[in-house]
């Protein structure tokens, strides 16, 4: 529902939101109900963890999505069950001061990392600074000292758009500059902030992190393809397909598989846990799936609307669907072919037909 | 008049292999094509064809009899008989270096010479060595597509391709090869039962080859 009274002004959580929410996060966890008494009594607890937010190469969406949800108690649940120290968008302290809680954090308590955005690697890194320090040079101070790292957002996990080819800043995830650490990856763009709420009460109530997949992903979240959970799929084995944009099949809510949907190779919760509480997501509104919690999304499945990236030849130009490349070097070999056929029977008559 | 003798080459396990490999190809590209772009629309509602659903499960029988036929080559290449086996087509020994250039030299019809041997000659059976690495990328790729959450698929497809959709991509980019293959392979071996009358189309199915008697 729209916050038609500006609710999300209240800067206090009431018990039915708080109990909501926990509710919601336990769903998308998966847990028995009768865990959420638990995850409650953790979340509600004096102690609350510290978390440091770092922001680098990124676009604050995952911020934005997750404090603009329209359902404010997400985004209070969370502000009020975990000490925000260091927060570039919505902290109140600036400048010196802000720096200053920063290093406190980080020199003085244990905390929980998260992270936003991707990190410039070359030439030192001086594509992304922050109070005249690299990117590269925050995370390697801050890094080894975070009890987890959650890496918020297809940049922060993959490098994202910054590190889609030719990547002219040497953008990388944080798992590619750190190790020895627990990281959780949460990728999309945005990510559900379920997902990521989901991830931080679990850390809460179990005191460790959830199971994850082989990319880090926590597998409540990113387990299974969005196709087998897709509310077209049933379309998709019938064979009724969208061909075009605005067709009777589109109009009908066919599978959209052709024009372009990467529903079939994308991990995500959209179909189930869906965005902004009003049960939409891309493909129930009419727009096949982009891909985007998959590495290197950018390069792998654009065209967005079509099934297959292009083939690049190199040093020639060429960019064109694999299947066109494919029919053209088929042709050219059954030329080849019918070629040598016509040689050995041009030869055959010129010289004679050999003694066997 | 030449004489020729009758030499047992192919096992018949090779024979099974060959066209369980040859027949579940023809069935995976076209339906492999149909799941990429399916060309039909089913416009009546109600109508139960599941054309995707019954297309993808002939893809999946066929895969399953794709991935059986590479594994009898894979014993084949270790335990088969003599022209069965890996050795017999790699260049690593000087008979089979000069088999590779007399080959060549032939193909491009610089050369009559035809240098008698009874199993692959060595172009050949490079062309079959790719084209058994490349089966198994798509048995790889397939499988990693076709069980994403399990936890073999998932670690050999991650490490290989990265991602589904790199797998997915090399999974049909790899197809276009042995529809290649296919027309290069059956247009040599016309060719070759043209140039020496061996038997080497009706080998594939006895299993006899013949040569000129010694």
């Amino acid at each position: 529902m729209a916050d038609t009274v500006n609710n999300a002004v209240e800067p206090r959580l009431d018990r039915r939101g708080f109990l909501k929410g926990c509710t919601m996060a336990a769903a998308a966890l998966g847990l028995s109900e009768a865990m959420i008494p638990k995850m409650v009594e953790a979340a509600a607890s004096a102690e609350r963890p510290r978390v440091i937010w770092l922001h680098f190469q990124e676009c604050t969406g995952c911020t934005e999505s997750l404090l603009r949800s329209s359902h404010p108690d997400l985004a209070r649940l969370l502000l009020d069950i975990i000490s925000l120290d260091y927060h570039e968008t919505v902290m109140a302290a600036a400048g010196h001061q802000a720096e200053q809680n920063l290093h406190e954090t980080v020199d003085k308590h244990p905390f929980l990392l998260v992270v936003e955005g991707a990190i410039p690697t070359k030439d030192n890194g001086i594509y992304c600074k922050i109070a005249g320090k690299t990117a590269m040079d925050i995370l390697k101070t801050v890094a080894p000292k975070a009890t987890a790292i959650i890496a918020i957002g297809t940049c922060a996990t993959f490098g994202g758009v910054q590190a889609a080819a030719p990547n002219p800043t040497g953008a990388v995830g944080v798992q590619d500059l750190v190790s020895g650490k627990p990281i959780v990856n949460i990728p999309g763009c945005p990510p559900n902030p379920v997902s990521f709420l989901g991830t931080v009460l679990h850390y809460l109530t179990f005191k460790k992190l959830p199971a994850l997949d082989k990319l880090n992903r926590p597998l409540f979240a990113y387990g299974r393809r969005i196709h087998d959970h897709c509310e077209r799929r049933a379309h998709f084995d019938e064979g009724r397909f969208v061909e075009n944009f605005g067709d009777q099949g589109h109009k009908l809510g066919y599978c959209l598989y052709k024009v372009g949907c990467k529903g079939p190779e994308t991990f995500s919760n959209c179909p189930a846990v869906r965005f902004n509480d009003v049960d939409v997501w891309p493909v129930s509104v009419g727009h096949g799936c982009v891909g985007c919690t998959e590495p290197n999304f950018w390069d792998t499945m654009t065209p967005f609307y079509e099934r297959l990236p292009n083939v690049k030849i190199p040093a020639t130009g060429i960019i064109d669907s694999a299947d066109r490349v494919g029919k053209t070097v088929l042709g050219v070999t059954a030329a080849a072919v019918g070629i040598h056929a016509v040689v050995g029977i041009g030869k055959r008559l010129i010289k004679g037909k050999s003694e066997e | 008049m030449a004489t020729y003798t009758k030499h047992h080459c192919w096992s018949l396990l090779l024979r099974l292999f060959h066209w369980m490999f040859a027949l579940s190809i023809v069935f995976l590209v076209v339906t492999g094509f149909y799941i990429n772009d399916p060309w039909t629309n089913t416009m009546i509602e109600g109508s139960a064809a599941w054309p995707m659903a019954n297309m993808r499960y002939i893809h999946y029988l066929a895969a399953y009899v794709f991935s059986a036929a590479v594994a009898i080559r894979l014993f084949l290449y270790i335990f088969g008989n003599a022209q069965e086996r890996i050795l017999d087509i790699l260049p690593v020994t000087g008979r089979n270096i000069n088999n590779l250039f007399m080959t060549l030299m032939q193909y491009s019809y610089i050369s009559d010479k035809h240098d008698e041997r009874l199993g692959h000659n060595i172009l050949a059976g490079l062309a079959y060595l790719f084209t058994f690495i490349a089966a198994i990328v798509m048995i790889i790729s397939g499988f990693y597509m076709l069980f994403p959450e399990a936890p073999f698929w998932e670690g050999w497809g991650l490490a290989l391709f990265g991602s589904q959709q790199f797998a997915r991509y090399l999974h049909h980019i790899l197809m276009w090869w042995f529809m290649i293959f296919a027309v290069i392979h059956i247009y040599l071996c016309v060719w070759n039962d043209v140039k020496e009358p061996e038997g080497l189309i009706s080998s594939i199915f006895t299993g006899v080859k013949f040569k000129h008697k010694a």
